[in-house]
């Protein structure tokens, strides 16, 4: 069975500060991107082309924290991470730290289809995005003014960046299997709001805030990334399942409200397993979401 | 009760029951280093410069074992032996790392505290002596684990280290590696040499690193690199990843991996044998077998890991030619090798 799941950032969305005609506006990105990421399948596409698509669109939206509409540095930039993964042969790409690719998703996949390497940072991740025919964007695309004004209340110490609009945390993601039983995971994000630059978190990193493994699972994760990364969190996931045989739902369970709690860290995460089975969990309050399969599920959820 | 605890009761009930062995004897403490993998044979490697590999070697173990026997951390134990690796110019970390395809030294490393777990990592720095500490300085000093390029050395002045000038990594044994490479890549046959070893620079694929356990029964993991000779500006290996080339945690094992770090980040290396140890019950040396010799085979992937568990069970495993290596313990282990048949 194909099927596909996306995340737009976990957080704390509590339904009180989140006005009517803003919800509409989260879910109709979502409803886009998952049903962009879902023809895809339909079409008789790979997974690794519908979650590539799916990514996209989020970061189009200037709603999401990735591409337009990401966070912000400390210094006023935009920052962006991006990872994909490919389950048929453990294939990967990622970038770090780009500040002038419109959308850094298609530059991660380009590394891993046209490099020899998995990862690449900064300036040296844009030298290859223009060896690769990219055009680059000024920074200011990503730039919007409520981004901004985040920015700044979170400077003058205002702890308001779990709110409108959501997540410091807010991250873009997708995992799906195609009609081959292909897996495929991507994930994109502008890291954390007030974020000191050259910081990455677990979205690049693979095994951290990405990963895709065929007979076995693909996932992607929003959340506090630090400690995502120090729990190697999607791969130990995929691990659980693999080594333990436990289902997908008890470690994804085990992972966000076992280990990640014990260590302090809350966030999400969505994964999919080989016969294309959809979990979608998180410790915070709510995470931005979406899932629809060929047997007919299609559903979006905030809370 | 929390699962450390629970593990730390088990590990003394352990300690407990091996008491008639061990009568009245400490933990032991262990170290073990790892100085690159790669096209490593006596038949290429002249008796002086063996010597000095051994001495190298040599020095940075028994650097890291003595702050162990001096009671310290397996942390401080790490870090000490990385940074000898790093000051030491016949290694690929620090100074002697190999240069990027402009020429520039570009250093990653990674730490990480098993007892934590907390952990630290730079990637793309290309200003600081010791890139090991300012990992230990992501971990200690900030709420990051991972900090890239010039917002990593922006960090590092904040927290009063000096920097030093490019040229301070640059030897001339470097330089005419990468010029090899850039030869041999315009070439009309240029394949992709730097992924594997380069023709006259047979040790491109070096990479620093040490796991330890202290007296407290921690361990500790720690990586150092100047990644690929040639390689792309703002390439990234597995060393500063935590879970790819460096991995620490007291429930399981230390691991630090050394070798082409794109498979390692695919694979997930130093996690996934620290996770067949802990859940599928391997012991660590089959589980080191599995991942290098099994997984990382079948995907082409070439290189080493070092591991520690906290019964101070050590592990060196490669599927390259060779791999610099050291361990040292309390129960009077210290070797120290490079070739395939151990003892040499």
């Amino acid at each position: 069975m194909y099927a596909i799941a996306i995340h737009g950032g976990a957080g704390a969305v509590p339904r009180a500060t989140l006005p009517p005609e803003r919800e509409r506006n989260y879910r109709e990105g979502l409803e886009a991107a998952l049903d962009g990421g879902y023809a895809v399948l339909e079409r008789g596409g790979t997974s690794l082309d519908a979650v590539a698509t799916a990514v996209r669109l989020l970061e189009d939206h200037p709603s999401f924290n990735a591409g337009h509409g990401a966070a912000l540095t400390r210094d006023g930039a935009a920052e962006l991470d991006a990872a994909v993964m490919d389950g048929r042969q453990l294939r990967a790409g990622a970038v770090a730290s780009v500040r002038h690719v419109k959308n850094p998703i298609d530059l991660a996949r380009r590394v891993m289809e046209k490099s020899r390497h998995v990862l690449l940072v900064g300036a040296g991740a844009e030298e290859f995005a223009l060896e690769e025919h990219f055009s680059l964007v000024p920074n200011q695309y990503f730039r919007t003014a409520e981004r901004l004004e985040q920015l700044e209340s979170e400077q003058r110490g205002e702890r308001v960046s779990d709110l409108v609009p959501p997540a410091p945390q807010g991250t873009v993601g997708a995992v799906a299997r195609d009609a081959a039983g292909n897996l495929a995971a991507a994930t994109s994000t502008g890291g954390m709001t007030n974020k000191r630059p050259g910081r990455v978190g677990d979205s690049p990193i693979i095994g951290a805030g990405t990963y895709a493994k065929n007979g076995v699972c693909a996932v992607s994760a929003t959340g506090h990334g630090e400690y995502f990364i120090r729990a190697v969190a999607a791969h130990h996931v995929c691990a659980a399942v693999e080594y333990r045989g436990l289902t997908l739902e008890q470690a994804v369970h085990e992972l966000l409200h076992g280990i990640l709690r014990e260590l302090g860290g809350d966030g999400g995460l969505i994964a999919i397993d080989h016969a294309g089975r959809v979990v979608m969990d998180f410790s915070t309050e709510g995470m931005f979401r979406g899932a629809r399969d060929a047997a007919g599920r299609r559903e979006i959820a905030i809370y | 009760m929390s699962r450390r605890k629970i593990t730390a009761i088990v590990f003394v009930l352990f300690l407990g029951m091996a008491g008639s062995v061990s009568a009245a004897a400490p933990p032991p403490i262990a170290i073990v280093i790892h100085g690159g993998a790669g096209v490593i044979e006596s038949s290429k490697m002249s008796p002086e410069r063996a010597a000095s590999y051994r001495a190298g070697l040599a020095a940075a173990l028994d650097t890291g074992y003595d702050v162990l026997a001096r009671g310290g951390t397996s942390l401080d134990a790490v870090m000490a032996a990385v940074r000898v690796m790093e000051d030491d110019p016949q290694f690929n970390a620090g100074r002697g790392a190999v240069l990027n395809h402009e020429g520039d030294a570009e250093l990653d490393a990674a730490i990480m505290d098993g007892s934590g777990p907390r952990a630290g990592a730079v990637a793309g720095v290309r200003h600081v002596r010791n890139p090991i500490e300012l990992a230990r300085l992501v971990m200690d000093k900030s709420p990051h684990v991972l900090l890239v390029a010039d917002g990593a050395e922006e960090f590092a002045l904040e927290q009063g280290m000096a920097l030093v000038p490019r040229g301070y990594f640059r030897t001339e044994a470097r330089e005419q590696e990468l010029e090899n490479a850039r030869r041999a890549e315009a070439a009309p046959t240029g394949k992709p040499t730097t992924l594997i070893a380069v023709p006259g620079g047979e040790y491109s694929m070096g990479t620093v690193g040490a796991v330890a356990l202290d007296r407290a029964g921690n361990l500790a993991a720690a990586t150092s690199t100047g990644g690929l000779t040639n390689k792309h500006r703002g390439r990234i290996g597995d060393t500063p990843l935590i879970g790819a080339g460096t991995y620490a945690s007291n429930e399981s094992c230390a691991v630090s991996g050394t070798g082409q770090g794109e498979y390692y980040i695919r694979q997930v290396v130093a996690y996934d044998v620290c996770a067949l140890v802990q859940y599928r019950h391997m012991t660590l040396a089959q589980a080191v077998h599995e991942v290098v010799q099994v997984k990382l085979r079948r995907t082409g992937g070439e290189g080493g890991v070092i591991a520690l568990d906290r019964g101070g069970n050590i592990a060196m495993d490669f599927n390259s030619a060779g791999m610099f290596r050291g361990a040292r313990d309390s129960r009077g282990r210290r070797d120290i090798a490079m070739y395939r048949d151990a003892g040499h």
